[in-house]
Order: structure tokens, then C-alpha cells, then sequence
């Protein structure tokens, strides 16, 4: 008896792009991330930032698209793999679409509040001391 | 309610007395480093933003990360971004460069050297900022 073994290459869903994207950012993240820390938490340490060191960082357009790129690659990698995670706990079809629902809003919502704060910089004029 | 429960018990129970060995606590610590991190991330982007939002808060917030509890678990961060990280490429590797290594015992070994590799990155680390805690004390 012969066995045939067909190539299915099903189409990508959703979950599929989802999935291999995690793979894409982690790799990008590495450095990203790594340097991030190794800068500000080892180097420069959390004794020595302030609202005039996130003011100097900012003021250079090198490190805004940095920190964008941070921001939007870190948070939505970590906000979908909570969901992720959440799949295993919640099995039911309407309960993974509305903790979905759930985690982009706050996604949304915690990206934006981020983004313009990288884009507008630390406002030092409205510091009255 | 109850299915919710049930369900809830049911994955956890599975999380904790599934006894896969390293294959297992590997895929527990990147879970727990990965939610750890979001913790963080979260609230660290918006403790951010204040600078541009509500700039006189900025202060308030850098004082809550000088305290040496959080220090303490600032070093900790720093394990969980490296041990996330390198145990990511470990994944990767073993799942789409080489999926011959998925064998139980290669498996193992590279589960193993995952959490060595990452401690010998982050001590350096760790030592620096544990000096720097002590110095502010």
C-alpha cells in the first residue's frame, strides 16, 4: 500500500498572522528592549532620571522614533500574548471575542496616551516651579 | 458562572501539576516573565505620558521607583525582559529554524541552557544596580 502525503498550505486566518507576528517582534525586541534597559535602568539608573532628562531625550528625534518603535512593537506583542493567555482560561467563542474586544480598547487607549506624549515631549512650561 | 470557574480550575490545575519537567517550568517562567513585563510596561507608559499630560506628576512617580522595594523589583524586571528574551529564541529556534531539535531530551538541555545563558547576562546587571540600591540606602 503507498501512502501520499499532500502539502496543505491552508489559508492564513486571523490567529495564524497573529501567531507568526509574536515570532517577528520578539526577534525585533531583543534589542530594542535590551538597550532600553541597559541604558536607562543599568547606566543611567532611575536615580538620575527626571522630567528634564525625559525632556533631553525627546528633544532628539533619534530617540522619539526609538521610543515609538519600543512602544508600539513591546506593548502590542505583550497586550496579544495576554490575550493568548487568556485563551486558555476562557474557552468559550464569546468570551475569547469580548476579552479581544477588551484588551485592543485598552491596547488602543494606552498607545495613545503614550504616543503623544513621545511625539508632544515633556512640556516643562506648564511645570510652574 | 460555574463553567467559568470550573474552566479557570481546570487550566490552572493543568499549569501547576502537568509534570513536563523543563519543557514545563520553561513555559511557566515565560509566561510569568511576559505578564510580569505587561504589569509593568502598562503602568510604566503611562507613568511616562505625565510628562507631556500632566507634567508636576512626572516627579511623584520617578520617587515610587526609587524606593528600594521597587529597586528590588526593577532588578527582577531585568531578568524577566532577558530570560523572556532568550527563551523567545530558543522557541524560534526549535520551532521554525530547526524543528528537528524538538526531541524531549534536546529539549531539556536547551531549556537548561536558556536559564543559564540568562542568568550569566543579567548578573553583570544585577550587580550594578544592586550597587547602585546599596549606595542610596
Amino acid at each position: 500500500m503507498t501512502t501520499t502525503t499532500a502539502n496543505v498550505k491552508p489559508k492564513p486566518n486571523y490567529e495564524a498572522t497573529a501567531w507568526k507576528w509574536m515570532r517577528y517582534s520578539g526577534v525585533l525586541l531583543i534589542p530594542l528592549v535590551w538597550i532600553h534597559v541597559a541604558i536607562q535602568d543599568v547606566i543611567v539608573g532611575v536615580h538620575n532620571i527626571d522630567i528634564n532628562y525625559v525632556a533631553m531625550r525627546w528633544a532628539n528625534v533619534g530617540w522619539q522614533v526609538y521610543d515609538i518603535l519600543l512602544l508600539a512593537f513591546a506593548f502590542a506583542h505583550g497586550m496579544n500574548g495576554l490575550r493568548q493567555v487568556s485563551f486558555d482560561f476562557f474557552t468559550s467563542e464569546k468570551a475569547r471575542k469580548n476579552l479581544s474586544w477588551v484588551i485592543f480598547i485598552a491596547w488602543i487607549i494606552i498607545s495613545f496616551i503614550g504616543a503623544v506624549a513621545i511625539i508632544g515631549g515633556a512640556r516643562l512650561n506648564l511645570l510652574n516651579s | 458562572m460555574t463553567t467559568l470557574i470550573s474552566s479557570l480550575r481546570t487550566t490552572l490545575a493543568g499549569y501547576i501539576n502537568y509534570r513536563g519537567r523543563e519543557g514545563h517550568y520553561s513555559f511557566l517562567l515565560h509566561r510569568l516573565t511576559g505578564l510580569g513585563t505587561l504589569l509593568f510596561l502598562a503602568i510604566h507608559i503611562v507613568d511616562t505620558a505625565t510628562v507631556y499630560w500632566i507634567p508636576e506628576l512626572y516627579d511623584h512617580a520617578i520617587a515610587i521607583y526609587r524606593l528600594p522595594i521597587f529597586l528590588v523589583g526593577e532588578i527582577g524586571l531585568v531578568f524577566a525582559v532577558i530570560y523572556h528574551g532568550v527563551n523567545g529564541l530558543r522557541i524560534i529556534y526549535q520551532d521554525m529554524v530547526n524543528p528537528a531539535s524538538w526531541t524531549i531530551a534536546r529539549q531539556r538541555r536547551a531549556a537548561r541552557w536558556t536559564l543559564i545563558l540568562s542568568v550569566i547576562i543579567w548578573l553583570p546587571a544585577a550587580l550594578i544596580m544592586l550597587n547602585t540600591l546599596l549606595a542610596h540606602l
